[in-house]
């Protein structure tokens, strides 16, 4: 028997993260001798990003490769799973948390209400913060005309002292470029590099220290419940080595973009120093509590991510 | 009855058979006057209903949700507001009275100015729609009035109002930048010239056309009026120069974002009608509830397109146009003709945003693979996008200009006056295939 | 301008269409608004550096409900656009059975939708255990404009299901009065 389905991406087609979707999509196929069958499908192709949850849930499509904050209109829980911002210093620690320190089980509990099971985890990375004007610690943000998209950034960004701008990310660009903002949440490095906002932006944060953004995937739960149990092993075995394939893919991705953007002379990359990306983290934490009182499975997400924080040494 | 309706399988069509099936059917309705948006949405609610079932239905739905709240069209209702307001006034007939002064005694100078105004327009959006609105209720009463050929007057306003997307800023550009992950400044850099380069062409057509065919504009009679007369007239300029030079200004001096700097732009107008003692609560209401008329005709024949375009993709649209490409050839240059010639013919029956979504994904990877500059691709891909907007039967710019023309311009006209216009665009295209290097690339 | 206004709504649509005509201007208003917001917002944000976290949301929901609303006020007015290559050949009775045809064709397309925007609307009010919340746009800000405009849309599309049959029923009644008239 073969299960044929089709998968909604929050990427567009061209996007290095779609292409690595594709990829394991193929994986998929090679594991299963072809029984699992996923067709990718870029962002925005059936629905629109963040009604991927409804359509996936009602059998429009059968699954989903998305960023989960794309949800928080659903319940905040998705965005502080999503992007717990200043949680993460490294994709290790977000993946350990995800597949070994309760994350999947919290996952889980959020998504199967909505009628989908989530598969498992993967993430782009620290994203890197792009900025016209030089930042290089918490005090530069302030008064810091920056887009910021919905969510936990947003709120992180505005009690850090910066002014976020609600803007698309089709005006980001123009934006930039013309200087109706000073800086943008964006994506990683490697991508903001080859979309040329490194050229009109050139004091990039790298590594960043705002966003990590959780990409989950997930399936319609009838589809999931009819697979066989090896079937599924498998499914969820070729999600982790997706995850590790995507991570080290982008990592060098990033440092092969960053030393080119050096070598132009004209992008001054900013790194900031441990205090002062701690120094941002302990301001975020403070919008995490405001975040968890918003709903119960807010806090649920809340009290087992500091939970683990603190049994692993990372508050 | 329902039950037997919705067991009908369309799918065993397979998607071949099937695509044709919704280009005949989309064809068919057209032809008996249904109104073009219901047509669009009643044949996307046939192939979800009857290829996947009712459950599909939903995503129609949620299209029309994601496409009315999407940012991009807040600058539609704004550039229409500032088109009704300037209609209503004195404004857009003093301005057409010093732009006869300004152009002399030149043939044709009112419809080659009307080109010179639809670029800076460009400039101002990234869209299109407002602009063409715009045009037509100043420019082509204008030109109609002052004896202009009707034809050769709408081709200019659709042909030139649809720059928008060609001249930087540009959203075709921008979400082709994004969709292939290549610079969006290299590609507004680079699509400068091919937009400057067809309007220009559009100008050069304007003046051999009525150098042929002096009866297509009329000579402008010899000004006589005492030169105290003449200064008064060309004060008319100075308030709409004043707010174009705000817009832009605002937008180019980093003060607003482009869906902003079009709010501004009504402001202006506003306030430009106020100085001129103007403005009265009627004329505001009247403005208002034009804009609020056509930005619904507007919308809702995207919306159409847009849950069509769902709906075909889930039915296997964008592997269908992929095997289109398969095979075709192993000369590089016979596939991008093809792209072009796959393109012209989804500009017939959609809209810009369903063709992207439908084609990038499968053309861009092909295109760099066979070694072409994705970059120079985007700006092909806009000009392309040019002889969408105007292409029947499906043609955005017509039936936008025909929502606010006088009642006797039928659609048939509006598409009879663009086809010297679309040639032009499909000449533009091909120089841009034959000549890559007029991109810079 | 009342009565000017009135005349635009086409006799078919009866007195739900010139309801519908009516209160068209609340929406229209809705676009004004949105055009002072974006005006105060540069203001703000240029002039004091203090942009604010309402001014966009705001201005996307009031034009998301003129442009859904802006279908519906077309429909009583007769001016979406349309292909009339044909459909102006016809005239007299037959005409009207075709506009009656059209419009219950038209029916038969909101219907389903309307139906469509309720499961939406349901998702969108309640959450999957049956706690009501309305679902919010997750910004900053946090309104629940989206369980809004999924509301409205349902709304609109109700009304249109409704004005298709006024529409139908009259289209009808027209062309069997002119009969009954010979
Ligand atoms: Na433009
Ligand atoms: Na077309």
């Amino acid at each position: 028997e073969t299960h044929k389905y089709k998968f909604q991406s929050s990427d567009p087609a061209g996007n290095p993260n779609f292409e690595l979707q594709q990829n394991w999509a193929k994986d998929l196929a090679e594991r299963t001798d072809n029984q699992i069958q996923v067709e990718m499908m870029p962002v925005g192709s059936v629905v629109e990003h963040n009604e991927t949850l409804d359509a996936t849930g009602a059998g429009i499509i059968d699954g989903i490769v998305t960023d989960i904050s794309y949800f928080a209109g659903k319940d905040p829980a998705f965005s502080l799973l999503g992007n717990p911002v200043g949680a993460w210093s490294s994709t290790d620690q977000l993946l350990d948390f995800m597949n070994n320190g309760g994350g999947q089980q919290l996952a889980n509990d959020l998504f199967q209400p909505y009628g989908l099971h989530y598969v498992g985890s993967t993430t782009t990375g620290l994203e890197s913060l792009v900025s016209k004007v030089p930042l290089d610690g918490v005090a530069d943000l302030k008064g810091l005309k920056m887009r910021a998209p919905e969510g936990l950034v947003q709120d992180v960004f505005a009690a850090a002292g910066a002014a976020p701008v609600n803007l698309p990310g089709s005006e980001v660009y123009t934006a930039l470029d013309k200087g109706v903002i000073d800086a943008a949440d964006y994506t990683v490095f490697s991508t903001n590099q080859a979309q040329g906002l490194n050229d009109i932006a050139p004091n990039p944060v790298y590594p960043g220290f705002h966003s990590m953004p959780l990409v989950g995937v997930a399936m319609n739960k009838k589809e999931w419940d009819s697979l066989s149990p090896e079937l599924q092993k498998a499914f969820e075995e070729s999600v982790k080595q997706f995850a590790d394939k995507e991570v080290s893919d982008l990592a060098a991705a990033d440092k092969k973009a960053v030393a080119k953007a050096e070598e132009g002379g004209k992008i001054h990359v900013h790194d900031w120093s441990d205090e002062e990306r701690a120094k941002f983290r302990r301001i975020a934490i403070t919008q995490w509590e405001k975040v968890a009182k918003k709903s119960d499975k807010a806090q649920h997400v809340y009290d087992v991510l500091t939970d683990y924080l603190k049994k692993n040494n990372l508050l | 009855m329902i039950e037997h309706l919705l067991s009908f399988d369309l799918s065993a069509l397979g998607i071949g058979y099937g695509t044709v099936l919704l280009f005949a059917l989309l064809i068919g309705l057209l032809l008996t006057g249904m109104p073009l948006a219901f047509v669009t949405l009643l044949v996307a609610l046939i192939f979800a209903l009857g290829w996947f079932g009712p459950m599909a239905v939903p995503l129609i739905t949620s299209r029309v949700y994601s496409f009315v709240s999407s940012f991009v069209f807040v600058s539609v209702p704004m550039f229409v507001m500032m088109a009704a307001l300037l209609d209503r006034s004195g404004i857009a007939r003093d301005l057409f009275e010093a732009m006869k002064l300004v152009g002399g005694r030149m043939r044709g100078a009112v419809a080659v100015q009307t080109i010179f105004v639809s670029v800076i327009l460009a400039a101002m959006s990234g869209i299109i729609g407002g602009e063409i609105v715009l045009l037509g209720l100043l420019a082509l009463p204008q030109m109609i009035r002052q004896g202009y050929d009707r034809k050769l007057a709408i081709g200019v306003i659709c042909a030139g109002g649809s720059l928008g997307t060609m001249v930087p800023p540009s959203i075709v550009l921008i979400i082709y930048g994004l969709t292939a992950n290549v610079s969006i400044g290299d590609l507004f850099t680079s699509a400068f010239i091919p937009g400057f380069m067809l309007a220009a062409f559009y100008v050069i057509f304007v003046i051999i056309r009525v150098k042929l065919n002096p009866d297509l504009a009329p000579m402008p009679e010899p000004d006589d009026r005492p030169w105290s007369e003449k200064i008064k007239l060309l004060k008319g300029l100075i308030l709409p120069v004043l707010v174009i030079g705000f817009v832009l200004g605002s937008i180019y001096g980093g003060i607003a974002s482009v869906t902003e700097a079009s709010a501004l732009g009504v402001a202006g107008v506003m306030l430009s009608t106020i100085i001129r003692g103007e403005l009265t609560l009627s004329m505001l209401k009247g403005a208002a509830l034009q804009t609020l008329a056509t930005c619904g005709m507007i919308v809702w024949i995207g919306i159409g397109a847009s849950a069509l375009v769902g709906v075909f993709n889930l039915m296997g649209g964008i592997d269908f146009v992929s095997s289109l490409l398969k095979g075709v050839s192993d000369t590089p240059i016979i596939v991008i003709l093809t792209m072009m010639a796959i393109l012209f013919f989804l500009g017939m029956f959609l809209d810009w945003v369903g063709i992207a979504l439908l084609t990038m994904p499968i053309f861009v990877p092909i295109v760099k693979d066979l070694g072409y500059d994705p970059v120079w691709f985007g700006v092909v891909f806009a000009m392309n996008m040019q002889v969408s907007f105007l292409s029947p039967p499906f043609g955005p710019a017509a039936f936008y200009l025909k929502s606010v023309a006088p009642k006797d311009i039928s659609l048939g006209e509006i598409f009879r006056s663009l086809l010297p216009f679309i040639a032009i665009q499909i000449l533009a295209v091909g120089l841009l295939v034959a000549f890559p290097a007029i991109t810079g690339h | 301008m009342q009565n000017e206004d009135e005349a635009a709504t086409i006799p078919e649509a009866g007195i739900l269409g010139r309801a519908i005509n009516a209160v068209g201007i609340v929406f229209a208003l809705g676009i004004i608004a949105s055009a002072l917001i974006l005006l105060n917002e540069v203001v703000l944000r240029y002039g004091f550096d203090s942009p604010t976290i309402w001014a966009h949301e705001t201005t996307i929901f009031l034009c998301a409900m003129a442009f859904v609303y802006g279908g519906l006020y077309c429909v009583v007015r007769n001016s979406h656009i349309r292909v009339v290559l044909i459909y102006d050949m016809v005239t007299g009775r037959a005409k009207r059975i075709l506009d009656a045809i059209i419009s219950l064709i038209c029916l038969f397309a909101a219907g389903f939708f309307a139906w469509a925007a309720y499961g939406m609307v349901m998702k969108a009010i309640f959450r999957p255990g049956g706690e009501v919340h309305f679902e919010t746009s997750g910004s900053a800000w946090d309104p629940p404009f989206p369980a809004y405009l999924k509301i409205f849309l349902l709304v609109v599309l109700c009304l249109m299901v409704v004005q298709f049959i006024v529409m139908a029923v009259n289209y009808l009644r027209g062309a069997f009065a002119s009969e009954a008239g010979k």
